[in-house]
């Protein structure tokens, strides 16, 4: 202890600052930018007011560049709330012992990613994946962000199965766009000719009149799983008090704002548990990305 | 011509890059690259200043982490530079600037988090590699003669700071405020992986079309960095470097357990964590070579020679623009605004600029490395020949190009580009990032997977390859005796 | 202490003998003119002496080695670097010290250019730069002179200025000059070089001008 003080002060003192106050009593929370920034920095925004009017603490909400930047936060103790979507989510439950998954939203227990396509490309839209693979070899094709479930993992699972490959074997470029919202625009102008995004993203967006349906449709729909969730620190009764953890999670389950919610967009956050998770652990391990 | 060893080289690279070309992935895949490149332009001249109020916030925290940075850097490259002549110091300096300034802010993230000190190191570190080699190379060149006239039994100290320092001042001067350009250019980017600098504002709007705002920030970094001579004067420079601290911005408080996990845990390699022994360990390397350093190596090296001669000859065609042997005068200013926009333009932010419009390919990064390198060799040898007298009765137009011009700084051109060729790599790697399959591709995922160990060891790869060809490069100069001053 | 006693002195160059060997005795008292046509080996012989006697020696180098940057009291100063401790020379980078001031601008007066104190030597003329040389090793204080062409830059009266005041600090001295009139007047012994050997070794009052014009 006394040498991190020493450290500390060291530290201080070399860059001649006063500025590190965050204190201790500052609730942090993070979310993976799954989507443009400005709607989440707007969407946080309004749910960082609303937990530090419940939970009569001071809230804060960082944005992060990456999905794995947001499980380090996590992960180092620097944020002690995440809105992970499942892969991230079991990446960071594994990194930290003694957190939890606790509430999720009523859409993430049968959650889906669309494949979508270009409409030049010709491709029409299939009930079963299996029926798509001659129309789909050699095309270009783009995931979102490396750590997404629905815009990484599971279309990469349903590939594989399907094809027997790697991506990049089945696809003449495979990339990464970074988020669903770039994947959706990618593919719309004809950069990639296929993608793959969260179905929520979609429809919130189609909802909104932002999409060229002539330039852009669903091809495919996977078979629901679960995905995002609020993911909490085991420590925080001992930093915030007693029945902390408690009361976050009432807080969320309680969140009944409609603006907010349309945000997300989610009808309401229902209670999750870290088992409901189960199945995304055994498809990352199964394709490689959890040791 | 082909007897000389100069041109020979230029040959010989020349045609390793039409074959790596053969190799390499050079299409357009956006479906309307103009159009978008068009709208950008057009965000450009229509700049929206008031779309963020983050934005002077970005500007300030740019400045304040180049100085502090770039401050720490030069202070501890200088006493690295005193011990210069012993190899440890001078492998070690090696290795700390052979890692780029974005994956030094990686690695640190994973332990500091968003905290200043993060932002910081990672251009410190880099930077003090850098500053010990220059230094120690300009107090190398200092004359010897005072020192030798000094009455023995002089203390050492009092003869370095009586023969050595004033001698070499201002040069040290010039180089660190020069560095503080680049400083600012490093600082920029590191908003691309989280701090609150300019480019995490700038990838912001970039990636949502906001080609307005995009613009407006560019205009207020060009602005920023040609106006340095006019801000930064000597006399206030104590001043900056005092207050820069204060303007970092607060971050998250560091946890300092996280420091020790990540050296004693995280970085050691999963077979040796989870016991599997040197059987694991030996098929993890091998799956780690064959699936992701070795490709990445490849990619790297490939992209790396199409750029440098794309680089050498944007260079040879952009001389001109600034040289006084043609046009007038107002071609002369465009052209110098030119080669400064190509030069202030750091080349991840042209490489995520063209990705954006024109799709993934080996193609954006090639033309962003071409053009922000290009422009600062094109810059440097225009000077050149404006310090150059013809004879009255030469020639004039295409024919003073190629008969009085290119020959006389064909060799100061090849020294800058060789001296360019280990930052060029550097860059290359570093753009995988970005999504081109170099090793910093390769090196991003392992992140995104939180696979430090992975990540650490083809960072060290990266490092080593940068090495290599830092010192292939300098075989290469020191064979065509050619010399040159460094720029970064 | 100020004489010396060398022998086998030698140099080479490019694998060819440029002087010596050759042996040479100095007295103290002995303020001798090294003479000889340019290339015969003054500047080598005294590098050479310089390089055995250096701890006793002041030395005007052709050339000055002075430190451009510095002003020219930092470049006097130099000559006394090792008589104080670190700090009190850092301090005096930056603000010398009262007691120093007056000692270097006294001894500049002597040489006719105080008024340049505190003016960077890379600005000075030929001639400025070479006395503050001069004045740099007559503040070094040392018991013996050794200068090679320290005049050369001067006009006639600023040359025997520089001269006498050479030869009223120093007793024992050796100084390489081409100008055989300044040779004559100030010296008491002239050792002339020749194809890297000693051709002469007299006192100067036995000597005229004609006797060692035979050496050019």
């Amino acid at each position: 202890m006394a040498i991190n003080r020493i450290r500390k002060f060291l530290v201080s003192s070399v860059l001649l600052t006063t500025a590190f106050t965050a204190s201790a009593e500052t609730f942090v929370f993070t979310a993976i930018p799954d989507e443009d920034e400005t709607k989440l920095v707007e969407r946080f925004r309004g749910v960082a007011d609303y937990l530090s009017e419940q939970l009569d603490a001071e809230v804060r909400y960082i944005p992060v560049k990456s999905y794995a930047a947001a499980v380090s936060a996590f992960r180092n103790n620097q944020v002690q709330l995440a809105w992970f979507g499942g892969l991230s989510g079991v990446q960071a439950r594994r990194l930290v012992p003694g957190s939890e998954a606790i509430a999720q939203g009523v859409e993430d227990e049968a959650f889906e990613t669309y494949f979508i396509a270009n409409t030049s490309t010709g491709i029409k839209p299939a009930e079963e994946f299996s029926e798509l693979t001659d129309e789909l070899k050699g095309k270009t094709f783009t995931f979102g962000s490396k750590g997404s479930t629905s815009g990484r993992l599971m279309p990469e699972y349903y590939i594989r199965e399907t094809f027997g490959d790697k991506p990049e074997d089945v696809f003449s470029r495979v990339g990464f766009s970074g988020n669903h919202t770039r994947t959706l625009r990618l593919v719309e102008a004809g950069t990639y000719q296929v993608g793959a995004l969260n179905f929520q993203v979609w429809q919130k967006e189609l909802g909104d009149g932002n999409i060229d349906t002539d330039a852009v449709e669903v091809i495919w729909k996977t078979p629901a799983y679960p995905d995002y969730q609020w993911t909490i620190r085991g420590d925080v009764d001992e930093r915030f008090g007693e029945g902390f953890k408690g009361r976050v999670k009432e807080a969320l389950l309680n969140l009944k704002d409609p603006a907010l919610l349309e945000s997300f967009p989610r009808s309401g956050f229902i209670p999750a548990s870290n088992d409901d998770y189960e199945p995304i652990r055994k498809t990352a391990e199964e394709i490689g990305i959890l040791d | 011509m082909l007897s000389y060893p100069t041109v020979r080289t230029s040959l010989a690279f020349l045609a390793i890059a039409v074959v790596g070309l053969a190799f390499a992935d050079i299409s357009i895949t956006a479906a309307n690259p103009w159009r978008d490149l068009g709208n950008f332009f057009l965000g450009v001249v229509t700049p929206n200043f008031f779309s963020s109020e983050g934005l002077l916030t970005a500007l300030l925290r740019t400045v304040a982490f180049a100085f502090v940075g770039v401050a720490l850097g030069s202070f501890f490259g200088f006493f690295l530079a005193l011990a210069y002549r012993s190899w440890p110091v001078r492998t070690f300096c090696a290795f700390i600037r052979a890692i780029h300034e974005l994956f030094w802010a990686l690695i640190f993230l994973q332990f500091f988090g968003f905290h200043p000190l993060t932002g910081v190191l990672a251009i410190a570190i880099p930077y003090a590699g850098i500053f010990a080699k220059v230094y120690s190379e300009i107090l190398d060149e200092a004359d010897p003669d005072p020192g030798r006239l000094l009455p023995p039994g002089t203390g050492r100290i009092s003869a370095f700071l009586y023969s050595k320092i004033p001698d070499c001042w201002a040069q040290m001067r010039t180089y660190t405020a020069y560095r503080l350009e680049c400083g600012l250019r490093s600082s920029a980017i590191l908003g691309f992986v989280g701090l609150p600098t300019l480019g995490f504002y700038l990838e912001a709007s970039f990636s949502q079309g906001l080609y307005s705002d995009a613009g407006a920030m560019l205009i207020l970094f060009y602005v920023l960095i040609a106006t340095l001579p006019l801000w930064v004067r000597p006399r206030l420079i104590p001043f900056y470097v005092l207050g820069a601290p204060f303007f970092l911005g607060e971050g998250l408080p560091i946890v300092w357990g996280n420091v020790q996990r990540f050296f004693t845990q995280d970085i050691i390699p999963s077979p040796i964590r989870n016991g599997e022994g040197v059987a694991g360990l030996m098929s993890w390397a091998g799956d780690l070579m064959v699936e992701q350093a070795l490709p990445g190596i490849w990619n790297t090296v490939v992209l790396t020679q199409v750029a440098l001669v794309v680089t050498g000859i944007l260079a040879l065609l952009a001389f001109p623009l600034i040289s006084n042997h043609f046009g007038g005068p107002v071609r002369r200013t465009t052209g110098h605004i030119l080669l400064v926009i190509g030069r202030s333009t750091p080349e991840y932010i042209l490489a995520y600029i063209l990705l954006q419009l024109w799709g993934p390919s080996m193609l954006p990064a090639v033309i962003a490395l071409a053009l922000h390198n290009g422009a600062i060799i094109g810059h440097l040898i225009g000077k050149q020949t404006n310090t150059l007298q013809l004879r009255p009765d030469a020639t004039t137009g295409f024919s003073r190009y190629t008969w009085e011009l290119v020959p006389r700084v064909y060799r100061s051109f090849l020294a800058f580009l060789f001296y360019r060729w280990e930052i060029i790599m550097r860059e290359t790697a570093i753009l995988g990032i970005l999504g081109i399959y170099t090793l910093g591709f390769y090196v991003d995922s392992a992140i995104q997977n939180i696979q430090f160990d992975k990540a650490m060891i083809l960072i060290l790869i990266t490092a080593a390859l940068n090495i290599g060809i830092d010192t292939l490069g300098r075989f290469i100069r020191r064979k065509l005796a050619l010399q040159t001053m460094p720029t970064c | 202490m100020s004489g010396f006693d060398l022998s086998g002195l030698t140099a080479s160059f490019g694998g060819e003998r440029v002087l010596g060997p050759l042996s040479l005795t100095v007295n103290p008292g002995d303020q001798i003119a090294l003479v000889g046509k340019s290339g015969a080996g003054k500047s080598t012989l005294i590098r050479l002496i310089h390089e055995q006697v250096g701890r006793k020696s002041s030395l005007v180098p052709q050339e000055l080695g002075l430190v451009n940057a510095l002003p020219v009291f930092h470049n006097v100063f130099m000559g006394q670097l090792d008589k104080h401790p670190t700090w009190y020379n850092t301090l005096t980078l930056v603000r010398p010290f009262a007691e120093d001031r007056t000692e270097v601008k006294a001894l500049l007066k002597a040489l006719g250019m105080d008024e340049k104190l505190w003016i960077p030597t890379a600005s000075l003329s030929g001639g400025q730069r070479q006395r503050v040389a001069i004045a740099r090793a007559i503040y070094r204080n040392a018991g013996l002179l050794l200068a090679d062409e320290p005049v050369s830059a001067l006009d006639g009266p600023l040359a025997h200025l520089v001269m006498s005041l050479l030869t009223e600090r120093f007793d024992t001295s050796l100084i390489a000059l081409h100008d055989v009139d300044l040779a004559l007047k100030y010296s008491n012994r002239i050792i002339g070089i020749q194809d890297g050997q000693v051709a002469l070794d007299e006192s100067s009052h036995r000597l005229s001008p004609a006797d060692i014009m035979g050496l050019y």
